[in-house]
């Protein structure tokens, strides 16, 4: 199963976006606990590209977000392309997990959850575009999809 | 589907709430909303019941975060029961809940904070002694 998904760049359309991606995963046997961690990721790296996306530098043919979802034998793969400037999330500083609690800054939790919930993960700057390939592992056993 | 959030009747400076559903970057505003009036009362406890909660991102926690911010200077605790799976998964990930602070039911919770109170009361009559 391969497949490709744009959206515009807006909050409201990353839940469409994901509402299409759930029924997808589900045809496809993917557990519960998988679709969940797609959703995950595709709206941490959704959101952080619609707030702190340069649209400057984003052209008018370019303003929409490019998904890729592919599922072959048990992995599955996540490739996310949108343009701006270049932006690798992979190497942001990981949030301090061990400050106090009550102290603890609030931003990079969310990169910090893609980058534990994908098995593997691989940034590369292609032309004017930021492209993160992401992989899953899918259980074989189904219980509980 | 989206955010379901159920206010209890408040007990004596605790507030349960249920949250079900999914707790995301396009609900964590209705809860930090239906909260706020809430964290106004100097409550001792509030606690979250996440029976019913289905899928929690980043957007989630941080609303978690900022009540207990809130209610931490005059002494208050946020406390979680019953999370799913997914969601203790995440909430692990970022280290996001002390362990004493989740609980596995409400009963659970309740028990703690009885402890509690009895412990504040001690203290008191310890100190009237």
């Amino acid at each position: 199963m391969q497949m490709r998904l744009f959206i515009p760049r807006e909050h409201a359309r990353v839940d469409d976006l994901n509402a299409s991606l759930e029924a997808v995963l589900a045809n496809n046997g993917v557990s519960r606990a998988i679709q969940g961690d797609v959703r995950l990721i595709v709206e941490e790296l959704a959101g952080n590209a619609i707030e702190h996306g340069d649209l400057a530098r984003v052209g008018a043919e370019e303003h929409e977000l490019c998904v890729d979802i592919g599922i072959r034998e048990h992995v599955l793969t996540l490739e996310f392309r949108e343009s701006g400037a270049p932006f690798n999330p992979l190497e942001q500083p990981p949030p301090d997990l061990d400050a106090d609690i009550l102290d603890r800054a609030t931003g990079g939790l969310g990169l910090h959850l893609v980058r534990q919930v994908a098995e593997q993960a691989h940034y590369q700057r292609v032309g004017n575009y930021n492209v993160l390939r992401l992989t899953l592992r899918i259980p074989t056993e189904e219980d509980d999809a | 589907m989206n955010l379901a959030i159920e206010l209890h009747p408040p007990g004596k400076g605790s507030q349960r709430v249920s949250v079900g559903g999914r707790l995301d970057t396009h609900t964590f505003e209705d809860l930090d909303e239906a909260l706020a009036p809430l964290l106004n009362r100097r409550l001792h406890s509030l606690v979250l019941d996440l029976s019913g909660l289905e899928y929690i991102s980043s957007a989630g926690i941080r609303s978690i975060f900022k009540a207990r911010k809130t209610l931490a200077p005059h002494g208050g605790k946020v406390l979680l029961v019953n999370p799913q799976p997914q969601i203790q998964k995440v909430l692990d990930m970022v280290k996001a809940v002390p362990l004493n602070e989740i609980f596995s039911s409400t009963a659970e919770a309740d028990a703690y904070l009885d402890a509690m109170q009895r412990k504040v009361l001690d203290a008191a009559e310890g100190d009237a002694d």
